[in-house]
């Protein structure tokens, strides 16, 4: 929100052992903050301004799959478990 | 407009204002700008001035109207307009009646302050309001017809009779009712002794037996005056009658068993209020009549009133639960989920108190129930709910298990799942076991090829017959789908799976639009 | 006066933000004593003439005499609110959380009213109007938790209980406030630089919050509506204050993905996690979890460990989740589900987290695939991957960690059935040939559609 209210700011501790003992509940655990300023330059935006519009973020998000090297690992547990099933019947 | 510096940013930033946060602006957050020094800026003269009502959030672009003028938001007014809709029509109900009932509904929400809390969309439309009101006073018992009412059977009624534990006058009388199936830990229930007041039961009944004679008290009520069917005298003008909400509880007095439902706009006569003894006996009443004579609408109407005066006498126990549960119980059974839902909302309500009742049976039901709606939102609500404890509970692992099957396009687990539900929940799980059906036969008919035999169809999918089967095939595509082949009767899966595709949509279009009551 | 000197330079300078700062209803560390000195300069014998000659009198700026009153008329409503606080405070007896809201309430009107009315305030002010209605919502909020502790009883003439609708009485009455506000900011018809349109976002945001509070989502639904039908007349998005973006964007990101429409979700999302202040981690981590479950759901995208590292948290809802579906364990993967199964719920990413399991399965399913290793090659030609894969090699997959002991825990049905999602919903490309037992698979690295194989 705005930044007018400086005794809200949570980001400072002395505000804490003041703040407790007055009336005034503090915001949930899980809600979205007030913004102690009302805005900032891209620069201190968490996609920095130097970054492409579409793929500044790439770099933190990878495929859902894995081919790792325990492929081999996989193929003989595969084979073995194969086997008891033809070892029940 | 992009232009144009907005009062923000033509604002002189004191630097002492802006508080540092440790970790955010070490360079200033904010663009200086010159300060704005004319404060004697253009009047802004075109609102209405103080007064005004409060809910006016849509000001027509159009209209500069030079009094105050009360603007309806965008979905008060999409909802006068589906009023107005010519396939909204109900021919029963005339045109000046709808509007002289919107008229009602708009000024009470506007006057209350409701305008923005009301959910438009979902808000039935006058017309059916009218309707149901009607309905309601229709409905209430005749002797004519008592007993020989032979409500349609739940749409899912198929002969497999599972859990069923129906209890219609056909069945012979050794057959326990649903609830005593369902529950066999109702102490209190068994507590209660039922006391022999037919008689006069039949006397009260035969007083309120005509709809006209119910339509009369109707407008008595209207004008002040209390029920006539209590059976005791009320004064016209009894001062009691004018309790208010906040000065707590209504101390019934009336010693009639049944007792028709009217909604309450007023604060309720005492003497047409059954204190709790009396309730109690009229709950034994109930049963045992639901359990000879299986009168749905009678039965509804009686647990209706029932309720609303549990509600007015502030009474909230272990009794109160047990009627909720039953009223919930034969409306499931009925397929009246309408009933239901309104039942399982109290129910959730009551359980949080900890009163007691059968929170773990009630849990399972609502989350097939939201299964049916398909509404994830309160699924989630749902799901919150259930403790660690409860998910020992045998329904409620049921009911868990049947969501995620679902979930997963599991629907292998899921019909074993349907043809082993305890309790009452086969007749919520008959609700939407076609749409899951289908569902299935769209995703089997675009992965195997070139065609599968039906019995694997039919094993699949909890038919109880390849006829089944094949019925339900045709039902939903046609002849050119399954072939003879090898003696076995057989799906062409890729002839049949744009027919499923599209019947599996349409049967979740239909759902997302009843899922709304 | 402190607070009148606070005032006057606020409105010399024009300065919203300074201005609201007056309006708060808190002391400051550097004057602890803000509101009791505020309380004792006058008394309400005096209060509005006092008011006028402090706010106003002297070498004050030239502020039209409407709008010299409706400021007035707000101060007085604000002396007579912080009178409440202070009582509050103080623990004074006849002092309680509702007289402090109903007391807050008539500051709110007070705004409302010099803005709507003749008096005119003007648009830099708008910060004012976030600041009273702010704390509405947060003195409405502690009124409700007063009154249900209180007990007030539920019932009323309805045919059944009504506790639900009666636990958010006050704060319901403040969304009806801020609607209020809400409109004075969407209706405003002055010159864009001269608007209270400006304000439009972060009223929006006041009642967002508001709304998720009292548990009616639903009605979120309205306000968007009515942005939507004057959008034209509105300035773009992107011109507003990014602390309003930001904030709006995420709300409308949760709506839609609590509505199951994940990929408009994630669009709202993602503006606002690229807009957001870099030291806002709170609001970064709360961004996260909703985008996470959405980029699993849209693109089956995954958090790289650099993206949760720095929010523990993060971490431990989606690390070990990740992996799990990442290496097609399905096993790990219910294990996860099910130990946050809590936390997911309550955040309301369970439902979409589950699909999850789809990905997995994939990734299991493609190991086999892989494991099956290729054709014999035919003269010359590039070796292919044997795409006839007996049913029995992905129930034997479904097996390995499971610890199936005698009768196997997934049968053979069962496996078909979960091959047949796959195809069914384009991870997995073929068909099962039933009476052959065999599931026959694209060639050409099309049989787990964009994973190179």
């Amino acid at each position: 929100m705005s930044n007018s209210t400086p005794a809200q700011n949570k980001a400072d501790p002395s505000e804490q052992p003041q703040q407790q003992q007055k009336p005034q509940v503090l915001e949930e655990d899980d809600e979205f903050e007030d913004f102690p300023v009302e805005d900032w330059p891209q620069e201190e935006a968490e996609q920095a301004a130097g970054s492409a519009a579409n793929g500044g973020n790439e770099h933190l998000w990878e495929e859902s799959w894995d081919d790792d090297d325990a492929a081999e690992d996989f193929s003989k547990q595969l084979k073995e478990e194969l086997k008891k099933v033809e070892a029940s019947h | 407009m992009n232009s144009s510096a907005p009062p923000w940013r033509a604002t002189a930033w004191a630097p002492t204002s802006t508080p540092v946060a440790s970790q955010v602006s070490a360079a200033p957050a904010y663009i200086p700008v010159q300060a704005r020094r004319s404060l004697a800026s253009n009047k802004i003269n075109h609102l209405p001035s103080n007064g005004s009502p409060a809910p006016q959030p849509n000001m027509s672009a159009a209209d500069e109207a030079p009094r105050p003028r009360v603007e309806f938001p965008p979905a008060v007014r999409l909802y006068v307009q589906r009023c107005f809709a010519p396939e909204n029509q109900v021919a029963s109900v005339s045109h000046s009646e709808m509007q002289e009932k919107l008229r009602h509904v708009i000024t009470d929400a506007a006057e209350n302050h409701k305008l923005d809390m009301i959910d438009w969309e979902r808000l039935a439309l006058p017309q059916v309001m009218i309707q149901n009101e009607r309905n309601k006073i229709l409905a209430n018992p005749s002797v004519s017809n008592w007993g020989m009412s032979s409500l349609p059977s739940s749409p899912g009624d198929t002969g497999r009779k599972r859990k069923s534990t129906d209890t219609n006058q056909q069945q012979s009388g050794k057959e326990s009712p649903p609830w005593r199936k369902a529950n066999n830990r109702n102490r209190f229930e068994d507590r209660v002794t039922y006391p022999s007041t037919e008689k006069k039961q039949r006397m009260t009944l035969d007083d309120s037996s005509k709809s006209k004679a119910n339509l009369e008290m109707r407008k008595k009520r209207f004008e002040g005056v209390g029920y006539g069917n209590s059976g005791t005298s009320s004064p016209v003008d009894s001062p009691s009658r004018s309790v208010d909400p906040d000065q707590g509880p209504v101390v019934g007095r009336c010693q009639t068993l049944e007792k028709n439902y009217f909604r309450l706009t007023s604060a309720p006569n005492p003497d047409t209020v059954r204190p709790l003894p009396v309730l109690q006996k009229a709950l034994d009443l109930l049963k045992k009549k639901w359990k000879q004579e299986g009168n749905y609408t009678y039965i509804c109407d009686q647990f209706k009133s029932l309720r609303q005066d549990l509600t007015v006498q502030h009474i909230r126990n272990e009794f109160t639960v047990l009627v909720y549960e039953i009223h919930a119980r034969i409306a499931l059974e009925k397929g009246d989920l309408g009933e239901y839902n309104q039942c399982q909302t109290q129910l959730r309500v009551l359980y949080a108190q900890q009163l007691g009742g059968h929170p773990t049976e009630f849990k399972a039901y609502r989350i097939l129930y939201f299964i049916y709606t398909r509404n994830w939102t309160a699924m989630n609500d749902a799901l919150a709910d259930v403790t660690a404890e409860d998910k020992q509970d045998l329904a409620v692992k049921h009911a868990l298990d049947v969501r995620s099957a679902l979930a997963l396009g599991n629907y292998h687990r899921f019909f074993q799942l349907y043809l082993d539900t305890p309790n009452m929940g086969a007749y919520l799980m008959d609700m939407f076991v076609d749409r899951e059906r289908l569902t299935a036969l769209a995703a089997i008919c675009r992965a195997y090829k070139p065609d599968v035999n039906i019995r694997f169809i039919t094993e699949e999918l909890g038919f109880e017959s390849d006829e089944q089967t094949a019925r339900f095939i045709l039902d939903h595509s046609s002849e050119d789908t399954l072939e003879e082949k090898h003696g076995s009767v057989r799906l062409l899966t890729s002839k049949a799976a744009a027919r499923f595709e599209q019947a599996k949509a349409e049967a979740n279009r239909i759902v997302d639009i009843k899922g709304q009551i | 006066m402190e607070l009148a000197n606070q005032f006057r330079r606020a409105y010399s300078t024009a300065s919203g933000p300074d201005l609201a700062a007056v309006l708060t209803p808190i002391a400051t560390p550097n004057n602890p004593h803000r509101l009791h000195s505020f309380y004792q300069f006058t008394n309400i014998q005096y209060l509005n003439k006092d008011l006028h000659t402090n706010l106003f009198h002297g070498k004050s700026p030239k502020v039209p005499k409407p709008e010299q009153n409706a400021w007035v008329d707000i101060f007085a409503a604000y002396w007579e609110a912080v009178g409440e606080v202070l009582k509050c405070e103080d623990r004074h007896p006849g002092s309680s959380a509702v007289a402090i809201f109903t007391a807050w309430k008539k500051l709110a009107n007070a705004l409302i009213r010099g803005y709507s009315g003749s008096s005119g305030l003007p648009a830099w002010t708008l910060p004012c109007l976030y600041t009273v209605g702010k704390f509405l919502r947060t003195f409405a909020i502690k009124a409700d938790v007063e009154a249900a502790s209180q007990d007030s009883s539920g019932f009323g003439f309805q045919d059944d209980l009504s506790v639900e609708v009666e636990k958010n009485a006050n704060l319901e009455e403040a969304a009806r406030i801020m609607n209020r506000m809400f409109t004075l900011c969407l209706s405003d018809r002055a010159p864009i630089e001269e608007s209270r349109k400006w304000g439009i976002y972060e009223t929006t945001n006041l009642l967002f919050k508001t709304y998720f509070k009292i548990n009616s989502v639903g009605l979120t639904k309205n306000l968007l509506r009515a942005l939507n039908a004057q959008s034209d007349d509105l300035p773009p998005l992107e011109a507003f204050p990014k602390s309003h973006i930001v904030t709006f964007e995420y709300y409308v990101g949760v709506i839609h993905f609590l509505d199951e429409n994940y990929a408009e979700a994630e669009k709202h999302l993602s503006t606002a996690w690229r807009l957001c202040h870099r030291g806002a981690f709170k609001n970064r981590e709360l961004i996260l979890t909703y985008l996470i479950p959405c980029h699993l759901v849209t693109n089956h995208h995954l958090p790289r460990k650099e993206l949760l590292a720095p929010f523990p948290r993060l971490e431990q809802l989606f690390g070990s989740l990740s992996n799990c579906i990442r290496k097609g364990d399905l096993v790990g993967f219910d294990q996860a589900m099910s130990a946050g199964e809590a936390e997911f719920v309550k955040r309301r990413i369970y439902l979409p987290l589950e699909r999850g399991r789809d990905i997995a399965l994939r990734n299991l399913f493609r190991k086999v695939f892989i494991a099956g290793g290729f054709e014999e090659a035919k003269d010359g030609q590039p070796p292919i991957r044997r795409t006839r894969v007996p049913v029995a090699e992905f129930a034997a997959a479904l097996r390995i960690g499971t610890h199936a002991t005698g009768r196997t825990r997934v049968d053979t049905d069962e496996v078909e059935c979960l091959l047949a999602n796959l195809v069914y919903k384009g991870l997995m490309k073929g068909y099962i040939a039933r009476e052959r037992g065999i599931v026959v698979l694209s060639k050409n690295n099309t049989a787990f559609p964009g994973t190179g194989v």
